[in-house]
């Protein structure tokens, strides 16, 4: 199956404030309508590089990027990237559920308002469609105009998906988002992923190898900012190349 | 225009305009503090600390009596105010830890910092002022001293929990009794913070003038006894410069010159300690 | 909480005093309450609760004594300093919080913390001396002339701008609160979790829409307590306006006009009530700031509390 690259990694190099050299000459490309995880112990960078996509550490002071990121050939490091732009071209869902202080309705209807859409059918009509999607539409559709905060924590981090599905984003990044859930949310969330994939494509960082295992078609081993080893799934959790590698997953360490 | 650019104008404008409003306010501390600063060098001179007031028009007057006055006020007020403050704090922090009275007082005594000065004037005048016939330092000593103690009591309170509960258990397990605890481990431990508050809380009521007004009043002759009416610096600025002389206004801007200097001296110290040694 | 098994004699007399020390909080409550309801009941007697706080009469020569005239000074010059220093004192808590560069935050938070801590007497003797010749040369007449002849807003304008009245005052009021409202409105942005923030700036906000529509909402409750804060100090506030309101017993409905509120008629009228029921009507007047106080400060810890709750969830 031929496959196009959605988002291109070339000899990036990621630098905190203080010099501090986080990620190391990473290349790796991302192909399109896959789901592609990143793994490695705590510290090891994956978080970090997943911010790269929708350049989330320029929020902060002092953070300075090398290389390039392709995005349908685009570089997005570039000075000239319109970040409002490219982030909800590339929508992003944290660990924790990040709903904002609103009601279930504005919640997803914020995004959308952003980008324009302002009648109220239309609203309703896109706020449906993102609930349906995350598959939460039916334990909400009765209380959508009580606040985000009176959901379950895996309702809330559905909620939080439905926000970033909205607004039609072409990527979607996941950081860690089952960790802070029950099992059983756990498996409706990586459902729901799999089932994404036919529409986008999906950055997922996980510390959980058998989330790895079971969702993506392709992961990244990342340790002490450096690339180790990308592969297809099965080969890096089966056959692995590197030493490394294999002694994480197998539980070796970290 | 896209939707795109509009949203980024909005956005332009209302961080400018927030950015202004930061000028805004800096604004005005420059201004006082630089009108403060001139209006009351100019009128700075020696003769000021040295002589008491000469009547308007005459030469070479003073506010040496305003100046002893409100450091005797402030000095006894911090006497009564600061220990009632650190013991009652040291209940809340200790003895009342955790406890529904602990809280209620901590919140009652949020509310007095606020409440204000000038109905604690009037309190001290009843109890203190009408009963003996007459105004005295005593009774604008007990008024700031009221203003002082929630002050104090609430910044102990903090510090003292502040101090890691596993360095109280260290010194339980010496077989010491908590109030040996308290005063010799735990004060220790917080003893920077709370000389800290009490500094801020001098700072604080140091440029009280309501609480005064009735109850030392004022006295334009030199005198430390404080059973009698006493000068102060806040009520002589207050009197100076809502009366008519020129003179007298030169020496109101002189004499908040030197208060304001104190108060903000006391208070960027007290500053400083807390982010040295607390962040 | 510790517990020694046997009671240490000297601990037991220690944890008393410390006991009595932080009691004297809830005496002094009750205690000003008590001396402001006994000395006041003299005119409480006579005037009545309805009609004091309703009756615009202030005559000591009539010996007749009712409070509105005081009350609406109050309240009017709280409302319009609230109205000038709230969107600057959330401006600068914008700035920041979320605008300044790292070095200049330090710096910014002790110019606000300096701000508060000058003597409100220091305000009071500049409003008199520096503020008050450039509201009446150059403030007022200029406001006079844009809005002097606009239907309803005109009211607010009329009169001869003398630069002692309820404009100035309420000017210096609000540069006195505006660091109160400014520092808790920047505490309470600041608990904001960076990841909420974060999860807005992800789906493509600017920064202005990331504070109007997370940053804001999300720390009302902490702000409003901080307005409520200031409020309360506000309506307290003594020598900041003792200098530039007049000393005016009528209502008026200009900004133009003197006029006189609670702390101001005490300070200038206390010491020199020659009478008893003047000064019983004072006492009374002090008993209707302190309540006015009292609610609107416990009001104000109501939501600060309610919103530290919220946010340690």
């Amino acid at each position: 199956m031929a496959e196009s690259i959605e988002l291109e990694v070339k000899g990036l190099d990621f630098y905190y404030a203080g010099n501090i050299h986080a990620l190391k000459k990473i290349n790796l490309s991302v192909s399109k309508n896959s789901v592609t995880a990143l793994i490695g112990p705590s510290g090891c960078g994956k978080t970090t590089l997943l911010r790269c996509f929708n350049r989330m550490h320029d929020l902060y002071p002092k953070n300075r990027y090398e290389g390039e990121i392709l995005f349908h050939g685009r570089d997005i490091l570039s000075k000239e990237t319109d970040l409002i732009n490219l982030r909800s071209r590339i929508g992003m869902v944290f660990q924790k559920p990040t709903p904002f202080p609103m009601s279930i309705f504005d919640n997803i209807a914020y995004g959308l308002k952003l980008n324009g859409v302002n009648r109220r059918s239309d609203l309703a009509e896109r706020v449906e469609k993102a609930l349906v999607h995350a598959a939460l539409w039916d334990e909400v559709k009765d209380k959508l105009g009580a606040s985000a905060y009176d959901l379950s924590g895996g309702q809330q981090q559905r909620l939080v998906i439905a926000r970033a599905l909205a607004v039609n984003p072409e990527v979607l990044l996941f950081d860690e988002p089952t960790s802070a859930l029950d099992p059983i949310s756990t498996a409706k969330i990586e459902e729901l992923a799999t089932s994404l994939k036919k529409e986008i494509t999906i950055v997922i960082v996980t510390h959980n190898m058998q989330q790895a295992a079971r969702i993506s078609d392709r992961t990244g081993f990342l340790m002490l900012g450096e690339l180790i080893e990308f592969d297809r799934t099965d080969k890096i959790f089966t056959a692995p190349s590197e030493k490394l590698t294999e002694d994480y997953v197998t539980g070796r360490f970290g | 225009m896209t939707r795109e650019q509009k949203r980024k104008i909005e956005g332009s404008v209302a961080l400018f305009l927030s950015t202004m409003a930061a000028f805004f306010g800096l604004f005005w501390l420059v201004f006082i503090l630089g009108d403060v600063l001139i209006h009351g060098i100019k009128a700075l001179n020696p003769s000021l600390f040295m002589n008491d007031p000469v009547p308007p028009g005459a030469e070479g007057g003073g506010l040496r009596n305003a100046f002893v006055g409100q450091l005797l006020i402030t000095l006894c007020a911090t006497l009564i105010g600061v220990p009632i403050g650190v013991l009652g704090g040291t209940f809340l922090a200790e003895y009342a830890r955790g406890r529904k009275i602990a809280r209620l007082i901590s919140v009652l005594a949020d509310i007095m910092v606020s409440v204000p000065s000038i109905v604690i004037g009037t309190f001290i005048y009843a109890l203190l002022v009408r009963p003996f016939g007459h105004f005295s330092g005593w009774a604008g000593a007990a008024a700031l001293a009221i203003i002082m103690i929630p002050v104090v009591l609430r910044t102990t309170e903090d510090m003292l929990s502040l101090v890691p509960w596993t360095l109280r258990e260290a010194a339980f397990a010496l077989g010491a009794p908590y109030y040996k605890v308290i005063t010799q481990v735990v004060y220790r431990g917080a003893a920077t913070g709370i000389l800290t508050g009490i500094l801020l809380s001098i700072a604080r009521v140091a440029g009280e003038t309501a609480p005064l007004l009735f109850t030392s009043f004022n006295n334009s002759f030199f005198s430390v006894d404080m059973k009698q009416p006493i000068a102060s610096l806040t009520v002589t600025i207050f009197q100076y410069a809502m009366g008519p002389y020129d003179s007298w206004h030169e020496q109101a801007w002189a004499a908040s010159f030197v208060i304001t200097l104190f108060i903000l001296l006391l208070t960027i110290t007290g500053r400083l300690i807390i982010r040295l040694r607390y962040k | 909480m510790a517990r020694t098994a046997k009671k240490n004699p000297v601990d037991m007399s220690f944890s008393f005093i410390t006991a009595v020390a932080s009691f004297s909080v809830i005496v002094f409550i009750i205690g000003i309450l008590y001396v402001l309801i006994s000395e006041s009941s003299l005119a409480i007697g006579k005037f009545g609760v309805i009609k004091f706080v309703t009756s615009t009469d202030w005559d000591p020569v009539k010996e007749s004594f009712g409070a509105l005239t005081n009350i609406y000074g109050t309240v009017v010059t709280t409302i319009f300093s609230l109205i000038i220093s709230i969107p600057v004192a959330i401006g600068i808590a914008i700035f920041v919080t979320e605008i300044s560069p790292n070095f200049l935050k330090g710096p910014i938070g002790v110019a606000i913390e300096l701000l508060a801590a000058i003597p409100s007497i220091i305000y009071g003797m500049w409003g008199l001396f520096t503020l008050s010749p450039i509201m009446s040369n150059h403030v007022e007449p200029f406001l006079k002339k844009i809005f002097g002849s606009v239907p309803l807003i005109g009211i607010l304008f009329q009169g001869t701008p003398m630069g002692i009245d309820i404009l100035t005052a309420s000017v210096i009021l609000s540069i006195m609160i505006i660091p109160f409202t400014a520092s808790i409105s920047r505490d309470s942005f600041d608990l904001t979790p960076a990841v909420v923030k974060e999860s807005a700036y992800a789906i493509g906000a600017t920064k202005w829409e990331v504070v109007k529509n997370v940053v804001i909402p999300y720390s009302k409750l902490g702000v409003f307590g901080g307005v409520v804060l200031s409020l309360g100090r506000a309506i307290g506030e003594t020598m900041a306006v003792a200098f530039v309101l007049g000393n005016n017993h009528r209502i008026t409905t200009s900004l133009l006009d003197a006029a006189a509120t609670i702390t101001v008629t005490l300070a200038n009228e206390f010491a020199e009530a020659d009478k008893d029921i003047y000064l019983s009507a004072l006492f009374y007047l002090a008993l209707v700031l302190f309540v006015m106080s009292f609610i609107t400060l416990a009001m104000a810890k109501f939501f600060l509390i309610r919103a530290e709750r919220k946010y340690s969830r």
